[in-house]
């Protein structure tokens, strides 16, 4: 049985659990020293100031007592004070607790997508775009909104807890410890439900990443379901998603607030012991009325913040889940940079792969490639569909790397060559055109940042595209939307021969370069590629016998192997593979197919 | 400030609210479940502070019988308010959910329905964001109204129920600063708007640079384009903190200014209390009970701010996706009428005009029932858009297509689809196995006719290389089959319906000649009757077919001399 894609994604990416997801939040919020300073101290100062109020306020109310009306108005001024410093305080909190958390979150989304650019390109054909999407987007804004509204809580909420046992500890000894008797039942009742939470948070997480997956999916293939006429089957699949979604959440949500029901009872017990228990101490006359007053207040000032902190506990539990999934991008585990690699100038004699194998996972895709590619030759690649063509391709650009055997650049293997030099060298033009948002100056421009408009038109004159361009609307400077969608096939095609020979590189790879280009224009790059590769090496992989005589020497591949290798005339001459194939086109096969 | 202003203003707050009772039809009684237990529990609460105030004047008076009464009262408070305190919770949250998953299916539901012009306008990164995070925002808003808003507006109203108890000038007290705290929360709505909208924007900025660097991957790759893509994702979320920070400093004034205001309020109370209490030589539980009102209304005051927040947020949310709600790119529907029994195609007077540029500009094109046409010509002349206008995947500027000598407008959508098929330019598979990718959500499509079409698109003995036969799962937009193999697989699944009209675009252009005639001819052979159209630029294809049209100069006329785009010499021998 095959493994689903959720097990492969979670074989890929790896989820941080737990205790070692929060460390790792907790050193990265640290690395903010100065932001997290002043939050601090700003939210320490809110709590400080927060637990002299009680005693202000029990002062007050002696005063009355005793009264005393300057006493009332003394603390009564005391009071406003203490909110102004609060007002303060709290104003550096919300600016630095928001600039902690965001700059957090910031800095997991950059390096989650600095770690997508290093991981192996195989990575992609396990993990949906979609969960990815999910993981840095959705779960990045979860964590966002947690710290910012969290952080200072729970820092306040520990302050005040210590503040106020402290000021209790110091006004009664025994009623504290009274007030106090609740909290270990808090804690084993908040341990206790701590799996269970974890785990149905984990699932609607997983559950909206399902969303969000199956949604670009969609939205991503939106031609094909309106052409098959398959909306509802569309729709249906995604009902079941939606409502997997919302049976997770229910379900986390219910336990969650019975959380905070039995939390509620546990609060006002407290409240009740302590009442109880001042009251008996104020009829032996242990304490004043207005030591309980205080402490009346103190227990609730108390337990607001352990109120707070235990229901915290469930958007701790999902943003957890959430960061954890998002250093599970950051983790993923890189292509390797081998001991003693280096860069790579330029290529003076030639490419060569010696008894290349390679598999994607099932069965052996590539076998036992032998090529030997000098510093000028032009070599043709042809085989049947499937045949692992963009395959040898692909390692030969090093997107992947030989299961066994070795690729070799002037003797050096590729694999101890600096992948952005040896890419200087290298240049392919995919067998799928992938085209960025913006004009299709800027579509080139990647390929040479330098390039004047000017120096880009000249190139598809030079190259014989500028027919090919001279039907859009605003010529080079369409905008070709979103994955090229505003052009033609063919166009998007033109583009990419264009980004790869403005490069000049010295080594040309081209997957199919020309499929769905017209002969005409065919004809016309085909000339200009004689010229422009005099001087190069061109790797050319093509169905079109058309380009064939462009190339001197031809490899035939079939079921991963190289069958045939020659020049046209040899295995013209020879009557296999391509002798047949090419033959097609000329309608005397010895077994005609019609 | 006019009065009608004034409330426009209060009720933009509540804007996000009115517009998620839409997606909570049926469910609406939650809502006043949430407003009784809101008010219940909140009732509970603030009458603790009161029910100790007692507590204290009886202790003062050292009546020490009357404390067990009242603690039996605190616990009796205590389990109605842990009762509601698990309804507004779990009441908010379920309700918010209901919502969510509600809306979600709106959305989707009207994105299926939309024209695929409307896809090529938005990109699909931010589509994406619209209908999960702006989703998300809102829901976000709902829940927190529920649970803490209404809760909030209850304790302002009992606060205020139970100060007047207390003392008529207290109440008063409290009662000055509703309206203060009203307008500081409307200017700081107002402040932070457009803040809210660039970040919702910037969100979905995010999604877009984030889905198109991940599909572009290779290329990227290849081109050394790690750097600069990392710079421009982090521009992106540099842009996207500042927005915050922006909001922060907002939210640092005149969220903290709310609870300020309430601190005043007490001050004043302890004064008036004080001096009241001392002249006339009262007990303080009154005064005490009241500044304990005070003290656990600050809190819930400073949510308000938050809400503020919050709702913004949501607001911009909406908008976003009333954006995909709107229908006013809908395909229309017809809904009566059946497919022609006839399906010859006729295409008359086509003018087709993108963006600025006159692609078609009179065209005209008559396919015999039963025929196997090829349409060729330059590349960008206009092929893929003449043939999507069949299925009506696109609209012609002017002119008329017919199937059978009927209006394709005047034959339902469905029906039109389910006879037309049309393999893209552009494949897209699903993830799944290779058989639902055939099958593709059409009902009623046995296995072996999943193998026949198999066997017709010459991708059968593939399929049976591979281990799992036909229940191999295929990755993301088919990521590990071959180009040709994607095709085919494309074709698999356009003819594993038998189609009245089967137009293919180009779907070969990856596949090696020989593999690509025994495809046609398998067709033909399989499938008689059907109509095919093929959009092909090679030689080979155009002499297969019955006939070749050529698309130049926006018009189409039938390629008589074939040889002529033999320019490489396919004709004769090399
Ligand atoms: N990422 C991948 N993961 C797993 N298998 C893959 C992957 N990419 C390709 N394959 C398989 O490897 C084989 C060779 O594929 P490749 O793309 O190299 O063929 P090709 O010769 O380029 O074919 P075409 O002419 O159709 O482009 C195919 O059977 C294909 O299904
Ligand atoms: N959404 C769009 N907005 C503006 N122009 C468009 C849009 N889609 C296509 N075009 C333009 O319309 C013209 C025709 O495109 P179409 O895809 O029909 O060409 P084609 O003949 O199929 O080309 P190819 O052989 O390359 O597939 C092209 O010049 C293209 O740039
Ligand atoms: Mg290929
Ligand atoms: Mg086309």
């Amino acid at each position: 049985m095959t493994e689903s894609y959720e097990n492969a994604e979670e074989r890929v990416i790896r989820t941080l659990k737990g205790r070692k997801a929060l460390f790792r939040m907790v050193s990265d919020i640290a690395k903010n020293r100065r932001g997290l300073s002043i939050l601090v101290i700003s939210v320490i100062t809110t709590a400080v100031a927060g637990t002299f109020i009680p005693l202000t306020i029990g002062e007050a109310v002696n005063s009355v007592n005793n009264r005393s009306i300057t006493g009332v108005i003394l603390f009564a001024s005391i009071f406003l004070g203490l909110a102004m410093v609060q007002f303060a305080s709290n104003r550096f909190r919300a600016i630095s607790s928001t600039e902690v958390s965001q700059k957090t979150v910031k800095d997991m989304r950059d390096n989650a997508f600095k770690s997508i650019h290093k991981v192996p390109v195989s990575f992609f054909s396990i993990v949906k775009s979609g969960f990815l999407i999910s993981r840095i987007t959705n779960d990045g804004e979860t964590i966002g909104d947690f710290l910012t509204f969290q952080i200072p809580q729970v820092v306040s909420g520990f302050t005040t807890v210590i503040m106020s046992i402290a000021i209790m500890l110091y006004l009664d000894f025994n009623l504290t410890l009274y007030a106090l008797i609740v909290l270990p039942f808090l804690s084993l009742f908040t341990i206790s439900l701590q799996g269970k939470v974890r785990a149905n948070y984990l699932k609607t997480r997983k559950t909206i990443a399902a969303i969000t997956g199956n949604l670009a999916e969609n939205i991503g293939s939106v031609r094909s379901i309106k052409a098959f006429n398959v909306e509802r089957y569309v729709e249906e699949r995604f009902d079941g998603l939606n409502e997997e979604n919302l049976r997770a959440n229910i379900k986390a949500s219910r336990l969650s607030s019975f959380y905070g029901a039995v939390v509620r009872v546990i609060e006002f017990l407290g409240i009740v012991i302590v009442i109880y228990a001042g009251a008996l101490q104020l009829q032996s006359s242990l304490i004043s009325i207005g030591i309980l007053v205080a402490f009346i207040f103190y227990v609730q000032e108390f337990f607001d913040p352990v109120i707070q902190l235990s229901q915290l506990y469930n958007a701790y539990q999902s943003s957890i889940v959430g960061a954890g999934r998002i250093y599970g991008i950051i983790d993923s585990e890189k292509e390797e940079v081998p001991e003693g690699s280096r860069d790579k100038e330029d290529f003076t004699t030639d490419l060569s792969l010696k008894d290349v194998d390679f598999t994607y996972g099932m069965g052996d895709t590539l076998k036992e490639i032998n090529m030997e590619i000098k510093r000028g030759d032009k070599i043709g690649i042809v085989g049947h569909t499937g045949a692992g063509k963009t395959t040898l391709s692909n390692l030969i650009l090093k997107l992947y790397l030989p299961k066994d055997g070795e690729i070799d650049l002037d003797l050096v293997n590729t694999k101890l060559i600096m992948t952005k030099s040896y890419r200087d060298i290298i240049v392919p033009v995919l067998q799928e055109p992938f085209l960025f948002r913006g004009s299709i100056y800027e579509n080139v421009r990647i390929a040479k940042k330098s390039a004047t408009d000017e120096e880009i038109r000249e190139k598809a004159k030079e190259f014989g595209l500028s027919r090919i361009f001279s039907r859009l609307p605003d010529g080079m400077e369409t905008d070709v939307g979103e994955l090229g969608r505003n052009l033609s096939e063919g166009q998007k095609q033109a583009i990419a021969i264009l980004r790869a020979l403005i490069r000049e590189p010295d080594i040309i790879i081209m997957d199919e370069p020309t499929s769905n280009i017209d002969p005409f224009s065919e004809r016309d790059i085909f000339m200009s590629l004689g010229k422009f590769a005099k001087n190069r090496t061109l790797i050319l992989i093509t169905h079109r016998f058309s380009m064939i005589s462009l190339v001197d020497k031809i490899a035939v591949v079939d079921a991963g192997r190289i069958v045939e290798n020659g020049t046209f005339e040899q295995l013209m001459e020879k009557k296999g593979l391509f002798y047949n194939m090419y033959n097609i086109l000329y309608g005397k096969t010895d077994s005609d197919p019609l | 400030m006019s009065h009608n202003n004034f409330f426009s203003k209060i009720t933009g707050v509540l804007q996000p609210l009115i517009f998620s009772l839409k997606y909570l039809k049926g469910k609406r009684w939650i809502i006043y479940i949430l407003i009784i237990s809101a008010a219940l529990s909140t009732a509970s609460r603030l009458y603790v502070p009161i029910v100790i105030g007692l507590i204290i004047d009886s202790l003062e008076a050292k009546a020490f019988s009357a404390i067990l009464p009242a603690i039996e009262l605190i616990m009796l408070l205590a389990g109605v308010s842990a009762v509601s305190t698990f309804i507004t919770n779990f009441g908010s949250q379920y309700s918010s959910q209901i919502y969510a998953y509600n809306l979600r299916k709106k959305l989707v539901n009207s994105l299926t329905k939309k024209k695929v012009k409307f896809f090529q306008g938005n990109s699909s990164g931010d589509l994406l964001s619209r209908t999960t995070m702006d989703v998300d925002a809102t829901r976000n808003f709902l829940m927190n109204t529920l649970s803490q808003l209404i809760p909030t507006i209850m304790i302002i109203i009992f606060a205020l129920i139970y100060l007047s108890f207390l003392n008529f000038f207290y109440a008063l007290f409290f009662l000055f600063t509703v309206p203060v705290l009203v307008y500081i929360g409307i200017i700081f709505q107002r402040k932070q708007r457009k803040h809210w909208m660039n970040i919702r924007k910037q969100y979905g900025e995010m999604t877009e640079r984030l889905q198109e660097d991940i599909n572009g991957q290779r290329t990227v790759r290849t081109y050394s384009l790690e750097d600069s893509q990392i710079a421009k994702f982090q521009d992106t979320t540099d842009s996207y903190f500042n927005e915050y920070m922006e909001i922060a400093h907002l939210r640092g004034f005149y969220n903290n200014l709310m609870p300020f205001i309430i601190s005043l309020a007490a001050t004043g109370v302890i004064l008036y209390g004080g001096y009241t209490s001392i002249i006339a030589r009262s007990q303080v539980g009154n005064l005490v009970a009241a500044v304990n009102i005070f003290n656990l209304v600050t809190m819930p005051i400073s949510f308000l701010g938050r809400l503020i927040v919050w709702s913004e947020n949501a607001r911009a949310g909406i908008g976003r996706i009333n954006e995909v709600l709107k229908d006013d790119m809908d395909e229309e529907l017809t809904t009566s009428g059946n497919f022609p029994g006839e399906n010859d195609v006729e295409l008359r007077n086509i003018k087709i005009i993108k963006g600025k540029k006159e692609i078609i500009s009179n065209l005209n094109m008559k396919i015999p029932r039963g025929g196997f046409v090829c349409i060729t010509g330059e590349t960008g002349c206009g092929k893929s858009s003449i043939v999507n206008l069949i299925p009506r995947l696109e609209e012609p500027t002017a002119g008329e297509v017919f199937i059978g000598g009927i209006d394709v407008r005047e034959i339902p959508l469905d029906t039109l689809r389910k006879n037309v098929s049309i393999v893209p330019q552009e494949i897209n598979l699903l993830s799944g196995t290779i058989e639902e990718n055939i099958i593709f959500g059409r009902s009623a499509i046995s296995h072996e006719a999943v193998i026949k079409a198999a066997k017709i698109a010459r991708i059968d003995d593939f399929i049976d290389s591979l281990e799992d036969g036909y229940e191999t799962l295929i990755g993301e937009r088919g990521l590990t089959l071959s180009g040709g193999q994607r095709q085919r697989m494309a074709i698999a699944r356009a003819i594993v319906t038998t189609p009245s009209i089967l137009i293919l675009d180009d779907v070969t252009s990856s596949v090696d000649p020989e593999t690509e005639l025994n495809i046609f001819s398998e067709i033909v052979k399989n499938v008689k009757g059907i109509t095919v159209i093929l959009v092909s630029l090679r030689y080979s294809a155009m002499k297969y077919s019955n006939e070749t049209y050529i698309i130049k100069d926006g018009q189409a006329e039938i390629l008589e001399d074939l040889e002529s785009l033999d320019i490489f010499g396919y004709g004769d021998s090399r």
